[in-house]
């Protein structure tokens, strides 16, 4: 039966934010697991080419943020953009050669990354400015008053497969269950914000780093096991994360391609199915948004 | 091979005040509000030797947080405090008294230095204290392994010793890299790693400030990460936290392969490093580069 929720009382903000330059340091390097200074492309501007549904691996890049990286020039504005914003909403380019294209939020990551068509997104660069319909925050589901959602459109939760089962869990379909020696990065910070990077995807290096999620693709629902995510993320054994991975390679050490958390609950809260059509690219969210 | 001389660089630090945001609360992992005390500045009443878990606090540290008002430079006197330098107060009531540098917290930002506790009552935020820093850059007691944030003569406080060929370290526990929290990913010279764990876990009930603690699948060489098979080795160096993701931290000061570690898990018989000790091997330290 699919998950009832409160979604008609959700608010719609609109929100403001730019392209924001990738950003570096007079230094350049950063250092791989194994020593090895790089210096690769990834975090800011618009990264063509990596798309809901391509791998989350094999690229040379680091933090490898698909499509548009948005923020705010104001901190507090800025914040209201990070902590608003839920995968799934719509986003319009409001300004440069690519004014009235639409595209929409994959997660965050200290920027709010926008997946859009590969034809719009080539005309669209650093300083553009972006609208944001930020819709989700405070999304709370019908009879499952133990899992906390957040960063979760109403598009996406109604796309997600699933829903409330017989024994009264929240069935979610998953394409990987990742394993708590992979977080990264990311843990002790706040929920709504960035996302947790996932050790364990070096793709090429070492089998002693490797933990098998070499084979995750951008916009993959996950289950994260022994994490509590609900107001911020830590290891707590028995508990249960849902994340949409929204960035790619990373060859900085203790980093990783990462999941946006979008629920949290004790695990006998969940019944968590793995199947390989978990990924944000099979949703077609804007169909789902106009029905809803 | 000549040996490679270890460089000393003397620092200036000030003693921290702490800050909270605009809002007074914090959110604990089970969404309760609470207001964090002894997140930084000067705390009095917490010592090495006292438990992780007993009192109310927020990454509360065992004496002074020392700072520094210009980024880089603090971010450089994190990186470059060791444990076991010698710490001089240069203003203030407590102007000449000594301390010494126990570890690091947080992302470059602050030093935690141990005083004695009728020192500490006479510093001030804003005071001045001088750091002979000493010991990055310094070679492991034995190939292949990678030592930091330690001064070469504080191994032997800490009962580090090398027998056939390992490295032979007795620890309060040993305890399994998903228990690293926030500091995961982060250079292990300007940050320490919050382990998650609660009063009632049987492994790290008895975990008190100073403790040595060892941690397995983690390599913590530069950046901490996972790494199947490796040690890192650590010292306690502020309490508990109730914020998820954060607690009890630990600044590493060894990591390398595991095979090279002979590691004593000692449990309720540990004895960490204590105040004594450490500011006293301090002031034997400024003796000699006197």
């Amino acid at each position: 039966m699919k998950v009832t929720s409160n979604v008609d009382h959700l608010l719609t903000q609109v929100l403001a934010g730019e392209v924001w330059p990738p950003l570096a340091d007079r230094n350049a390097y950063r250092i791989d697991p194994d020593g090895r200074a790089f210096f690769l492309p990834g975090m800011g501007g618009v990264t063509l080419d990596v798309h809901v549904g391509d791998p989350a691996t094999g690229y040379a890049g680091d933090h490898v943020e698909p499509g548009l990286s948005i923020r705010h020039r104001e901190p507090g504005a800025n914040y209201a953009l990070q902590y608003l914003s839920c995968i799934g909403n719509r986003v319009e380019v409001t300004s440069g050669p690519a004014k009235g294209a639409s595209g929409f939020v994959i997660g965050q990551h200290a920027y709010v990354l926008v997946d859009m068509d590969s034809d719009d997104m080539c005309r669209v660069s650093v300083g553009d400015e972006v609208s944001v319909f930020a819709v989700g925050q405070g999304l709370a589901l019908d009879g499952h008053r133990e899992v906390v959602v957040k960063n979760c459109s109403p598009a996406l939760l109604t796309a997600l497969a699933g829903g409330t089962t017989a024994a009264g869990q929240l069935e979610v379909h998953v394409s990987a269950v990742v394993p708590p020696e992979a977080i990264g990065a990311g843990a002790g910070m706040a929920s709504e914000y960035a996302n947790t990077d996932l050790m364990g995807a070096y793709a090429g290096l070492g089998e002693d780093l490797s933990l098998g999620l070499e084979s995750l693709c951008v916009g993959d629902v996950v289950a994260l096991s022994d994490q509590d995510h609900r107001f911020g993320r830590g290891y707590r054994q028995g508990w249960t994360t849902i994340g949409v991975i929204s960035t790619a390679s990373c060859l900085l050490y203790g980093h990783g391609p990462g999941p946006s958390s979008i629920m949290s609950g004790p695990v006998s809260a969940f019944k968590v199915v793995v199947d390989e059509s978990a990924n944000l690219s099979s949703f077609n969210l804007e169909q789902v948004r106009e029905r809803t | 091979m000549s040996e490679v001389k270890v460089v000393s660089v003397n620092l200036l630090g000030y003693v921290d005040q702490g800050e909270v945001g605009t809002d007074p609360y914090r959110v604990d992992r089970d969404g309760r509000p609470y207001v964090a005390v002894g997140d930084g500045g000067t705390v009095l009443g917490l010592r090495l030797g006292d438990s992780v878990f007993d009192h109310v606090g927020d990454h509360a540290a065992p004496g002074v947080c020392l700072v520094h008002p210009n980024q880089e430079a603090c971010h450089a006197l994190v990186g470059l405090a060791c444990l076991g330098n010698q710490v001089i107060v240069r203003t203030g009531d407590a102007a000449g008294r000594a301390g010494a540098v126990l570890g690091k917290r947080g992302g470059g930002q602050r030093v935690i230095a141990v005083f004695s506790q009728d020192v500490l009552t006479r510093l001030r935020p804003g005071d001045q204290v001088a750091l002979a820093s000493c010991g990055q850059g310094a070679a492991a007691p034995l190939p292949g392994l990678t030592q930091m944030n330690i001064a070469p003569a504080a191994l032997s406080l800490l009962g580090v010793t090398v027998r056939g060929g390992h490295l032979e370290v007795g620890v309060r526990a040993m305890l399994p890299s998903p228990f690293v929290g926030n500091g995961i990913g982060r250079p292990m010279i300007m940050w320490d790693v919050d382990l998650q764990v609660d009063a009632d876990a049987e492994a790290t009930r008895s975990l008190r400030l100073g403790d040595l603690v060892a941690i397995s699948d983690l390599d913590a060489r530069a950046n901490a990460g996972y790494r199947r098979d490796w040690m890192s080795v650590g010292i306690v160096v502020h309490g508990a936290s109730p914020q998820p993701g954060h607690g009890p931290g630990v600044t590493i000061v060894l990591s390398g392969p595991a095979e090279r570690f002979s590691i004593r898990v000692e449990g309720d018989t540990h004895t960490g490093l204590s105040e004594k000790r450490l500011i006293s091997m301090a002031e034997e330290e400024g003796r000699e580069d006197g």
